[in-house]
């Protein structure tokens, strides 16, 4: 057992500095120092991108690739047949379920679909069960459950707590919200996953080597922990709600893009780079 | 000994509150074997007594946890560290500073002070040998300025304790 520090007892440190004052100043801020720099880094990547951006024409998508892969090129033509425009979300590992609220949410704001919010009722009411049964208590889920529905709520137009798509928007970009309600997502997912780990367990070996429970525990309950395939189909089944996921990278596109449909599909889309740091967007 | 080095400390917010009140009821009645919690009026900032389980190398020992919650508990991990004393342990610093990554990178708002406790109990409990760390020296002189535990960049290798 070693904090990091044991590791990087690098030589410069020892050989560039004879004063031991300054040897001990410089060694007792280091994680400090390191930690203050990620920090300003991902305030940084905050300042550059909310998290969930503005709608851009897929045009903006086209121009950045501009002198890119052709592959992308080809790709990203594709897409403009079906999509109109995209919207980026922060790459902090939250990006799936953040995408899937916005768009989910957006969605039921513009239909109005009264239908479909009974329906995701009842399946959050099912979740909620799912996870009292797998012995969590209440009190570590329900507050996230409760703003998920507080959201669901809002975007049913007519009554005094009814929001505009703008107010929408800026709840996506508000950690108050949007973090509670990704959070809300990853019980969901883990609850699902848990509840048919037999079905699970062959993909999740296949992932990580580990078992269902330490999966759900240090890849699906943590924040910031990305989504894979698992999760999709986690989240997709246990709501019900359908989505597509287009991948933009560059192997070959002979037969179009690499497009893979959970359930039906609907309007959630993956970008993918070739260096697997992810843009990732939906297509609206 | 630098024991209680407090994060900064900002007032929970509502909903870390209405949480940690939820908490403790259920401590009240059901609490982890093995711990007391000492009651105070302080919810920000619980102080846990924890007793080595029976044949262990910890029984009939008796150490003291503290656990200081953030503003925006759950969400964001709580500070957890052994007051002086610190149990002699492979993990655990003799500043009471502990490795174990659900208390940093693992952390998770599904997670509970009652669930905490039991991991650290059953690492306590998996240990076959009654030692410091082997960077304990080292570590312990680079927190004297009464950092938090939260700003180590913990290295986590080993699963087996």
């Amino acid at each position: 057992m070693q904090s990091e520090e044991e590791m990087h007892s690098s030589p410069e440190v020892i050989d560039a500095i004879s004063s031991s004052v300054a040897v001990d100043d410089w060694a007792s801020f280091r994680d400090d120092d390191i930690m203050q720099q990620q920090t300003a880094i991902k305030a940084e990547e905050a300042d550059k991108m909310p998290f969930v951006g503005d709608k851009e024409p897929l045009s903006a998508l086209a121009a950045e690739y501009q002198l890119g892969s052709p592959i992308l090129q080809e790709k990203i033509k594709i897409l403009e047949e079906s999509y109109a425009a995209i919207r980026r979300t922060r790459g902090d590992g939250n990006c799936f379920f953040r995408s899937f609220m916005f768009a989910y949410l957006e969605h039921i704001l513009e239909s109005q679909d009264e239908a479909e919010v009974a329906r995701i009722r009842a399946c959050v009411e099912r979740c909620k069960k799912t996870l009292q049964t797998l012995g969590y208590a209440d009190f570590t889920f329900e507050d996230f459950f409760l703003i998920f529905l507080e959201q669901l709520d809002s975007v049913i137009q007519g009554h005094e707590d009814s929001i505009s798509d703008e107010v929408l928007l800026i709840r996506s970009r508000d950690r108050s919200v949007s973090d509670y309600v990704v959070m809300f997502f990853r019980f969901v997912t883990s609850g699902e996953i848990r509840q048919r780990a037999k079905f699970f367990e062959p993909f999740i070996l296949g992932l990580s080597n580990g078992t269902v429970d330490q999966f759900c525990k240090t890849s699906v309950e943590p924040m910031g922990e990305e989504s894979d395939h698992v999760h999709i189909i986690a989240l997709t089944d246990a709501l019900g709600v359908p989505i597509r996921v287009v991948y933009l990278d560059r192997s070959s596109c002979d037969n179009g893009n690499d497009t893979m449909t959970f359930s039906t599909p609907s309007e959630a889309m993956f970008e993918k780079d070739d260096r697997k740091t992810v843009t990732k967007g939906l297509a609206v | 000994m630098t024991s209680s080095s407090a994060p900064s400390r900002k007032a929970l917010s509502k909903i870390a509150c209405n949480r940690l009140q939820k908490e403790l009821v259920e401590w009240q009645v059901n609490p982890p074997a093995g711990f007391k919690h000492k009651v105070t009026d302080n919810l920000q900032r619980w102080v846990i007594e924890v007793n080595g389980a029976p044949g262990t190398l910890y029984a009939n020992e008796s150490y003291q946890l503290q656990v200081d919650f953030p503003e925006h508990y759950p969400m964001e991990a709580p500070q957890v560290i052994f007051l002086h004393p610190a149990p002699l342990h492979p993990h655990i610093y003799s500043n009471g500073h502990i490795c174990l990554d659900i208390l940093y990178d693992s952390w998770s708002p599904a997670m509970t002070v009652s669930s905490i406790c039991i991991s650290i109990l059953s690492m306590l409990s998996s240990s076959t040998v009654k030692q410091r760390p082997a960077d304990n020296d080292r570590y312990v002189k680079n927190c004297r300025n009464g950092r938090s535990p939260k700003e180590t960049r913990w290295w986590f290798h080993d699963d087996k304790v």
